[in-house]
């Protein structure tokens, strides 16, 4: 029977460097894809999420068992996340779009390009969505992404923001409202 | 792909977050049951509904990649934490005993040992250092004795006159 998170954390905290490693292998890939929804670039994602781990890593002594390590893991990646963001705030929305188009990868929805004329509707789509995603206020860019990418209830995605239920509820309408008027075209 | 003209309608605005949470299947089973009568009688609201199943799922960028990323990710991943551990200085191992869970215990350790300090120690010293009260009367009364204050009462004589200046004055003893 394999152990749980907070023996693993136990251990890791007892200086077992493979009950930490273990932790890594168990949550690496949903960390990478919180962190690619946000970065919506691999390498960025790879980078964002092993910092993740690598802030956990050396402030485990700080992890109480309060709440599960999962929350309290996930509440580190989503700030770093939120700072990369603010980061990035800084170079040119156009960049940033130049980045998203680059990236459409068979498999996506919109990565069906048969004809011209949809591959320009799929690239206006694909550059509409980042923009709208980036548009909106962090908290509510948070909510959403951990709602409507990751499947997260609203009592982990409050436990995560550190906040009440209520007020993710109103993060993520708002949020939905704006991706609503803004997507609206492509329905 | 041209806009849908009735997405111009909004959702009853008293309905909206809840048609969020109804999307999301977040509603408890009261809530959920009043959406979907509600919605039944009001096409902005089912119309809101649509909308959202179709656009939603278009914000969603799914990305998977292959096993060598993820390889690459775990050797990356271990010598990082390697590096970590080497740049750690040697007296980070200690601060195990000042993690979180211990730290009530020691707290409680710490008011015990206070308390039975006070109470230990100031047993101590009532028998050790405090005289008696008897102890304490004999020590004092010689000293009185000799005090010139206590000895001449002349003073209260003087007192007693300015008083009472036209009156009899007290014989001194």
């Amino acid at each position: 029977m394999k152990p749980g998170d907070e023996e693993l954390v136990a251990s890791a905290q007892k200086g077992d460097h493979q009950a930490f490693e273990e932790l890594v292998q168990r949550h690496q890939q949903k960390a990478y894809r919180i962190a690619f929804d946000f970065a919506r670039d691999r390498e960025e994602a790879k980078d964002l999420s092993q910092e993740a781990f690598l802030r956990a890593y050396t402030h485990l002594s700080n992890f109480d068992g309060r709440s599960g390590f999962y929350t309290w893991f996930y509440r580190i990646l989503v700030n770093i996340c939120l700072d990369y963001r603010r980061r990035q705030k800084r170079t040119s929305a156009e960049e940033f779009n130049e980045t998203v188009e680059s990236q459409i990868e068979p498999g996506h929805p919109t990565a069906y390009p048969v004809s011209p004329d949809q591959q320009v509707i799929a690239g206006q789509l694909s550059r509409k969505v980042g923009e709208a995603l980036e548009s909106l206020p962090p908290k509510q860019r948070t909510a959403f992404i951990l709602k409507n990418h990751q499947g997260l209830s609203i009592r982990e995605i409050a436990e995560i923001m550190h906040t009440a239920e209520g007020t993710v509820k109103v993060h993520l309408h708002r949020a939905v409202t704006a991706l609503r008027e803004t997507l609206a075209e492509f329905v | 792909m041209a806009r849908n003209e009735n997405s111009r309608m909004t959702a009853c605005e008293n309905m909206e977050q809840d048609l969020v949470l109804y999307y999301y299947q977040e509603l408890e089973i009261a809530p959920r049951s009043g959406v979907e009568v509600h919605i039944k009688d009001c096409a902005a609201c089912r119309l809101y509904l649509d909308e959202m199943a179709s656009i939603l799922p278009l914000t969603v960028k799914n990305d998977e990649p292959p096993e060598t990323f993820w390889n690459d990710y775990s050797r990356e991943m271990r010598q990082k934490l390697a590096d970590v551990r080497d740049r750690q200085p040697w007296w980070r191992s200690w601060t195990f005993f000042l993690q979180p869970w211990p730290r009530p215990a020691l707290a409680m350790a710490a008011v015990v040992a206070l308390v039975l300090t006070i109470t230990v120690g100031k047993g101590f010293w009532s028998t050790q250092e405090s005289p008696p009260d008897d102890q304490a009367l004999i020590e004092v009364l010689p000293v009185a004795e000799n005090l010139e204050f206590f000895k001449n009462m002349e003073v209260l004589d003087v007192m007693d006159f300015l008083e009472n200046p036209g009156g009899t004055t007290k014989e001194t003893t």
